[in-house]
């Protein structure tokens, strides 16, 4: 058995390069993920649409000179449309339980990735089952118990009913963190003398940081999304971006310019996150908590 | 003196036995606070819904626990079997399509190809953007009005929307299940693809050198080494369709349509009490998803013991 | 110190004694304005000292939206009061949650909801669990714009909503006609049916080519009822529609509505969709029908909506008003109700009778075109006048055709039935049960055997 260098190189070579069925396989899920987004943006700057146009009737800066009333983003951008209370709102909510959360993970995840202990596994397996748990049958379980706490209609419920999805994520992401992280920094600081305290501060968190970063701006990004539990808990009193498209695109057919605005606006903070992962951070940080 | 010895002896073992209790409790209390989480909201959330489904709701006016009448109701409704059948086909199809989809995907993602820097970041684009956002995109393509009918009027094909092929708010759920593989195929792909990275491409190298077509390579290679992958992302991936609502809600068949939707028409109900009714297909949701992945991670399990891994 | 810690004590058992005198006080504000001894003056200063007020509407349609917080909002804000403005996608979202605060022992002046834009079937929930403010109307400065006597049929339309005695519970702010519109560039005013015999044979040469609102969205459910007035199988039209569900009984219900349902029953298949109908959920869905191409005709609440939707963009220059059905137009109006758990009652006050001021109609008129819903014979020969200028375009209709057209809306108890029946024959389309079963089962489901 012996292989030639060259056989190899042949071999790897080969192995290396995509198939025509692979090449257009690419241009088709390229073309998929990015063409979908064209209508909705052209929709975003038309002032009407009407069939069988495939461009605007009129767009919206032709529209808006003479109007009595904002139109499109001059709407977008008025007191009357409520979107900035939406964003206000959504980035508020979103902050709160980015923090809590990781506030509430970060312990847990160190002892799960570093402790032995008795139930662990089963520890783990139940911090995880909210994921596959419909949202409906949480948001209405939950909705009695609110209802009597007082917790409808305000911030609070929201945030808590938030910690539900955003949770158990985050336990994961940063089980992985400090899984991949040796506890023997620790150990050395604290053979030197550190206090567990400066050992945390100084030794620890930096070195977790960029996973709690990860962490972080994932969580933020599910809260940003969350529609049913926000809408239970929210009473339709707390106006998020979200709640804002639902109300949108609840018939089925076609967005009004207004509907496809909201559209654009909430998938900004996903296009943020994905810049700022896919610079900053390593991009397998998310898949790293499913068996990545 | 000795008394002293004594006494300092004493505080020695005390602050020994009080370490030693601090160190018991040091696990517990750092699991604490997330669990509070899972136990208060989230398994409060589902005892609630579970009490309520068997008829403890006072706020609304109805405390008859226990009763299973409002399970019987469900069962009895001929609508419950289609909506069940209709909420499988839905969480499925997706589910293993989109899985295959994204084996092939991730597979060629490996390749060396212009541009690969840039498709691995766009690829993930949907991944990043909200459902609803996904169904605002479905629904400005494929209505009957939308802009490939537009475009096919344009060419001739058609004469009026009603000409194209009625894509959205059906029960065949094309709408529904396009958002869930325009979603859910970047995830599993990441997950597979970071799979595949990790294991780097040795063996299926060396299964080559031993005379392996590309068939066999995978199929004896490569997939059993991302399926520990698969698994995890198909274990987010179904349950998700399954209990899912706004995008069968805004995309799917007013009547019939799936559990969770159903779920939502009962609850929205004005008349209060039949919330209850509600809450008992929320829990049958939860029960049969639940009673799915125990069977799904045991047949898995028993996998892994014929490969010989456990 | 000590002196800190009992200035600090003192002052807590004065906020906790103040927050429950506040409440008791909100019930002695309450019981003295309703039984007449407030003046309105007293009631202007309360809702200064209040503050704010919290009202709950429909958020769908842009050009309201923005006169209200342009126009409303300044209005209140020169009364010392602060609009909060939330906008719902549903006024039974409000009504749930008033109702759900009520469930929590919020009462006046602690639960979060002052004032709702309702009508219909929302009020009459409102006012069956015992959660309105009381008897206002009559006594607010605007009250004097409408006809409130029992005897003058013109005051209908103020004492009754969909059947259901107001009883000064609700303000009247808004009037409306149910409408169709077509899109005359597709389908000229000459061919559209004028009569549902019209529009079953148009709908048999042109298959698709209209739905309508699902009930029980309030929009859908008025087209259903005037399928309903135009097959009743005595051909009094409106008329048995007008009582209780109680007073006729299951059985008599069933024969009044079979031959309607046996109609919808019938163009179903050549609605939009075909064999798989659409019926869209709401009016802003349907228009979006119509700018898309979808179909050529559609109906709803609104003689201006046609005007609106043309400056907005929404619906094509070409779209007209159209007379549909000939003799069954229903026409109501809508209010302002006022929650009995409202937080700042006195400003919610304040806010009914803003709104019910010609000013306001007026402005809201000129501005966005709805129509006015206080009594145009009360208004003063300048404000008539102003009405007369201000009014917008008909789009292929006049005022005469619509008031030959007009009838009254059904009993709330009714529309009710009739949108659970829809609901199990038409939308389930459960064929195991007779159309007289079903009728009896959603009869019994509300109230008993």
């Amino acid at each position: 058995m012996t292989i030639t260098k060259n056989q190899r190189k042949k071999q790897a070579s080969s192995g290396n390069r995509l198939s025509p069925y692979q090449r257009y396989y690419l241009i088709f899920i390229g073309i998929a993920v990015v063409v979908p987004f064209v209508p909705v943006i052209i929709r975003a700057f038309s002032f009407s649409w009407f069939w069988p146009s495939i461009l605007p009737t009129k767009w919206w800066w032709e529209a808006r000179e003479n109007a009595w009333q904002p139109l499109g983003w001059d709407y977008i951008f008025s007191g009357p449309s409520h979107v900035g209370e939406a964003i206000i709102n959504t980035v508020f909510i979103a902050i709160v339980v980015t923090i809590v959360c990781t506030a509430i993970s970060l312990p847990a995840a160190r002892v799960i990735a570093w402790e032995k202990f008795r139930g662990k596994s089963a520890v783990e397996f139940f911090l995880l089952t909210p994921l596959i748990v419909a949202d409906i049958a949480i948001g209405l379980g939950i909705l009695i118990t609110f209802l009597q706490l007082g917790l409808t209609g305000g911030y609070v419920g929201i945030i808590l009913a938030h910690l539900i999805p955003t949770t158990p994520y985050m336990v994961r992401v940063l089980t992985s963190v400090f899984q991949g992280l040796s506890r023997d920094y620790e150990e050395q600081a604290r053979l030197l003398g550190a206090t567990p305290l400066k050992t945390l501060w100084f030794i620890t968190m930096p070195m977790i940081l960029p996973g709690i970063m990860a962490g972080g701006l994932f969580a933020f990004l599910i809260s940003t999304n969350i529609f049913l539990l926000t809408f239970f808990v929210g009473q339709g009193n707390i106006v998020t971006l979200p709640t804002m498209l639902f109300a949108k695109v609840i018939g089925g057919s076609s967005l009004d310019t207004i509907g496809a605005e909201v559209a654009l606006i909430l998938s900004l903070p996903g296009l943020i996150l994905l810049i700022i992962t896919e610079r900053f951070l390593k991009e397998e940080i998310f898949a790293k908590g499913f068996g990545g | 003196m000795t008394s002293t010895t004594d006494t300092l002896g004493l505080t020695q073992k005390r602050k020994l036995r009080q370490r030693s209790i601090l160190k018991r409790l040091y696990v517990p209390m750092m699991l604490l606070p997330a669990s509070l989480v899972f136990l208060v909201l989230f398994m409060g959330a589902l005892i609630m819904a579970f009490l309520q489904s068997l008829g403890y709701a006072p706020i609304y006016g109805v405390n008859d626990f226990p009763t299973f009448r409002y399970y019987r109701e469900m069962l009895e409704d001929p609508a419950f079997r289609v909506s069940i059948g209709l909420t499988f086909y839905y969480a499925l199809v997706p589910t293993i399509l989109g899985t295959i989809l994204s084996i092939y995907l991730a597979l060629s993602m490996r390749k060396r190809f212009r541009g690969r820097t840039l498709f691995q970041y766009i690829y993930k684009l949907p991944l990043m953007i909200p459902y609803l956002v996904g169904v605002a995109v479905v629904i400005e393509l494929f209505t009957q009005g939308g802009i490939i009918a537009r475009l096919f009027h344009a060419a001739g094909f058609i004469e009026v929307p009603q000409d194209f092929p009625r894509l959205l708010k059906t029960e065949a759920g094309w709408g529904i299940m396009t958002v869930y593989l325009w979603k859910q195929i970047p995830f599993t792909t990441l997950i597979v693809y970071s799979v595949l990275m990790g294991l780097g491409k040795e063996y299926e190298e060396a299964a080559g050198t031993l005379g392996a077509n590309k068939r066999q390579t995978f199929i004896h290679v490569t997939l059993p080494q991302i399926m520990p992958g698969i698994v995890a992302a198909t274990l987010i991936v179904f349950p998700f369709n399954f209990g899912s609502f706004e995008v069968p809600y805004i995309l799917g068949a007013d009547f019939p349509n799936t559990l969770p939707v159903q779920a939502w028409r009962v609850f929205d109900d004005a008349d209060y009490t039949r919330r209850l009714g509600a809450m008992a297909i929320v829990m049958t949701i939860s029960f049969i998803s639940g009673v799915l992945l125990l069977i799904y991670l045991m047949l898995y399990r028993r996998y892994e013991r014929i490969r010989g891994r456990q | 110190m000590r002196k800190y810690l009992v200035g600090l004590v003192t002052a807590m058992v004065a906020m906790a004694s103040g927050a429950t005198s506040y409440a008791a006080d909100e019930e002695a504000f309450r019981d003295a304005f309703l039984s007449g001894n407030l003046s309105y003056d007293d009631v202007l200063a309360r809702a200064a000292e209040e503050g704010e007020v919290n009202w709950f509407f429909w958020g769908g349609s842009q050009a309201l939206n923005t006169w209200v917080e342009t126009s409303v909002s300044a209005a209140m804000a020169e009364l010392g009061v602060k609009l909060n403005v939330t906008h719902i996608t549903n006024t039974r979202d409000a009504v749930d949650l008033a109702l759900a605060e009520k469930a929590t022992g919020k009462g006046l002046g602690e639960g979060s909801v002052d004032a709702i834009w309702i009508n219909g079937e929302n009020f009459y929930t409102l006012a069956k669990n015992d959660l309105l403010f009381g008897s206002f109307a009559q006594l607010l400065p605007s009250s004097q714009y409408l006809f409130w006597d029992p005897s003058d049929a013109r005051s209908g339309a103020n004492l009754f909503d969909f059947g259901f005695p107001t009883e000064s519970r609700e303000m009247p702010w808004g009037a409306g006609q149910y409408i169709c519109y077509i899109d005359t560039s597709r389908l000229s005013a000459s061919d559209a049916p004028t009569t549902f015999a019209e529009l079953e044979a148009w709908l048999q040469d042109s298959p698709g080519r209209f739905t309508y609102i699902a009930p029980p969205h309030f929009n859908g459910n008025t087209f259903v009822q005037e399928v309903m007035y135009a097959h009743n199988p005595d051909g009094t039209g409106h008329a048995p529609f007008m009582s209780s569900a109680e007073s006729l009984g299951s059985a008599e219900i069933a024969r009044l509505i079979t031959p309607g349902f046996e109609y919808l029953k019938r163009i179903e298949p050549n609605l939009l969709g075909g064999s798989d109908p659409v019926y869209p959920k709401d009016q802003n869905v349907n228009e979006t029908l119509v700018a898309s191409g979808e179909v050529d005709m559609a109906c709803r609440f609104g003689t201006s909506a046609v005007h609106t939707g043309i400056s907005n963009g929404t619906l094509p220059p070409t779209t007209q008003n159209h007379l549909f059905p000939e003799g069954y137009m229903i026409g109501n109006k809508n209010f302002i109700g006022i929650p009995g758990n409202a937080p700042h009652p006195a400003a919610a006050l304040v806010l009914a009778n803003v709104l019910a001021s010609p000013d306001s109609q007026i402005s809201r008129l000129e501005t966005i075109g709805y129509e006015i819903g206080i009594d145009a014979p009360k208004l003063s020969s300048t404000d008539l006048q102003r009405v007369a200028d201000g009014m917008p375009p008909l789009y292929g209709v006049t005022l005469e055709g619509l008031g030959n057209n007009k009838v009254p809306d059904t009993n709330a108890s009714l529309v009710d039935i009739i949108e659970g029946v829809w609901m199990e024959y038409i939308e389930r389309g459960d064929t195991s049960r007779s159309l007289g079963q079903i009728v009896a089962d959603v009869y019994n489901s509300k109230y008993g055997s």
